[in-house]
């Protein structure tokens, strides 16, 4: 309570006055909507998930008549999505691992030993970071159909290896490491990839829980390219197999409800377990990126 | 800094900059093929006369004029105008509001500060299909009961023309509001509350300290994240491709979904979908050329 006092425009001393006092407590009000706006859509699509589909069509009432969860494991046998759930985890723990790795290197590089000529790189990756993702799709897919990479998850793997935004925190994150260490064991003879595994990754770890958590996120999330790579095949993701349904409508309007649950379900796990590094982290994040 | 680089480059270490150099090389390597390349290829790629994946000869500018002589460019450049209209002006200063309010808060910041956030974990498919049965014209659409209570009848929304936009911005800003809060959250914590007890001595109310310590002390921070909203509204594709198909009548299409159709929706024709995404990062990049000239200029004065 004492740190929220240091922050806030209206101090301690204001609360005396009634018109502050009053003025505070619209802003709970407030806040009180807000937390209703946020979590009112969720609780409602898992509400609605217990309906079947007359009553999803019909029903006028949010609260559905019974709670069993037989509906939602006649669709999760139905639909098969253990196989695409399998795929997704598959999917993303390759990418997170990419993300972090090949992210990494070149942000040490960037940060830490910069090579002669590492600025103009510097400047093309900040470059990248303004410039429109979705445009370079066409001939991305173009590539890697050329190279005969589709229906296999290597280039989703791989293309979280090339991120703009994760290379820059990992070189802001480098560059606030005190110098001195890492020329204390230049000095004690160690290699640059010495250096990288055994001092800077061990101190690395506020920076690399972000960037997994991110890239979880993003590879769970993800449906656009994958779908384009994987589209048809026996591979596919929770998101695509998601996308398909919504644009063939080939899935009842109550089982589709259900697959969005399933969908939410890990990156909800996801944020509940890494809340604290989420809310606080992302915004020194943001600001940066 | 620059004294290590510095050092090592008065030594001629070629040697290790050429080890760093191999370091950064796969990096390098998939930076080039993921995104620096595709993005030199859309432009060489508009240029072209396409057939599957191959160039079949150079064409100069006819993707151009063909794409821009359609009917439905037009619509859609209006559309993605309007989307960004539309975006400012719900999800521009919702998010400053929300900072301030949940900044200001003495128990359960914590507990604000995680609602808020949580819609930005979701992925955002889910989160429009979701979205779309909220605002279904069935009569067992959420929105239609919630506002039967009120006796509004039943409407269908995401068929009206005029409301289809402002649903997809309302959509979006629900995802992406609370995450960009938090940043603001950050930026308005690093302000110095001495500030604020001097003002407050001084006699300046809750409102004079808002308006002239704590809105200027953000005001880059705003510059910095309308740019980045713009940039990335300009884009917007999946949200209408779900939602409505870019209907009613066209009414929601969207330039990048006007890339997607070109390239992925049946044609293949990935020259006039490069032309679009060209003439989409054109108009970005002039935007963000009007927006660093003024930000300049203002600087200048300061």
């Amino acid at each position: 309570m004492e740190k929220n006092q240091r922050t806030g425009v209206i101090r301690e001393y204001d609360m005396h006055s009634p018109s502050v006092r009053a003025g505070y407590g619209f802003i709970l009000f407030l806040c009180g909507i807000m937390v209703i706006i946020a979590l009112f859509p969720l609780i409602w699509v898992i509400l609605a998930g217990f309906k079947d589909l007359k009553e999803f069509v019909s029903s006028t009432s949010i609260i559905p008549q019974s709670f069993s969860p037989k509906a939602f494991i006649t669709t999760w046998n139905q639909l098969g999505i253990a196989k695409n759930y399998l795929n997704s985890f598959i999917s993303v723990a390759g990418s997170v691992v990419c993300a972090l790795i090949f992210n990494g290197l070149l942000g040490y590089g960037l940060g830490i030993l910069k090579p002669k000529g590492h600025g103009a790189v510097k400047k093309l990756v900040m470059l990248s970071l303004l410039m429109p993702t979705t445009i370079s799709i066409v001939p991305l897919f173009m590539n890697i159909q050329k190279l005969g990479m589709g229906n296999f998850f290597l280039p989703l793997w791989l293309s979280y290896g090339a991120n703009a935004m994760y290379v820059i925190l990992f070189v802001q994150f480098f560059e606030s490491l005190p110098a001195s260490i890492i020329e204390a064991s230049r000095i004690d003879g160690c290699s640059q990839l010495q250096i990288f595994f055994r001092i800077v990754l061990p101190l690395s770890k506020p920076i690399c829980s972000v960037v997994a958590i991110f890239a979880i996120n993003a590879a769970w999330s993800d449906f656009l390219l994958p779908y384009l790579v994987l589209r048809g095949g026996e591979l596919q993701t929770v998101m695509v197999r998601l996308f398909v349904f919504s644009t063939e409508q080939t899935v009842n309007a109550d089982a589709m409800m259900r697959s969005v649950v399933f969908s939410m379900i890990p990156p909800i796990i996801l944020f509940f377990i890494f809340q604290k590094q989420l809310t606080e982290n992302s915004v020194s994040v943001g600001i940066k990126g | 800094m620059s004294e290590k680089s510095n050092r090592a480059r008065i030594n001629g270490k070629t040697g290790e900059n050429i080890k760093s150099w191999l370091i950064m090389l796969p990096g390098l390597l998939l930076m080039t093929f993921f995104v620096w390349e595709p993005l030199f290829e859309s432009i060489r790629m508009s240029l072209y006369k396409t057939r599957n994946v191959e160039l079949v000869r150079f064409i100069g500018l006819d993707n151009f004029v063909s794409v821009v002589g359609k009917d439905d460019f037009l619509q859609a450049l209006v559309n993605t105008f309007t989307y960004t209209f539309w975006s400012l002006l719900i999800g521009f200063g919702l998010p400053i509001l929300l900072a301030l309010i949940i900044g200001e808060t003495r128990r359960g910041k914590g507990f604000f500060r995680t609602a808020a956030y949580l819609p930005n974990m979701l992925p955002g498919l889910a989160v429009i299909i979701l979205w779309s049965a909220f605002f279904s014209g069935e009569k067992s659409g959420v929105l239609n009961i919630l506002l039967s209570k009120l006796g509004v009848p039943t409407q269908s929304y995401l068929t009206n023309y005029h409301l289809v936009i402002p649903i997809i911005i309302v959509i979006a800003t629900w995802k992406g509001a609370g995450a960009t809060a938090l940043i603001y959250m950050a930026g308005m914590s690093s302000i110095n509350a001495e500030l604020y007890e001097a003002a407050a001595i001084d006699g300046a109310t809750v409102w004079q300290r808002i308006l002239h310590i704590l809105l200027p002390a953000i005001r880059k921070l705003a510059g910095t994240l309308l740019i980045l909203q713009i940039i990335s509204v300009f884009q917007i594709m999946y949200e209408p491709m779900v939602l409505t198909k870019g209907g009613p009548d066209n009414a929601s299409l969207s330039l990048m979904q006007l890339m997607w159709q070109y390239a992925f929706g049946g044609a293949m024709n990935y020259g006039k979908a490069s032309a679009v995404a060209v003439i989409v990062t054109l108009i970005l990049l002039a935007m963000t050329a009007v927006y660093s000239y003024f930000n300049r200029r203002e600087s200048d004065w300061e």
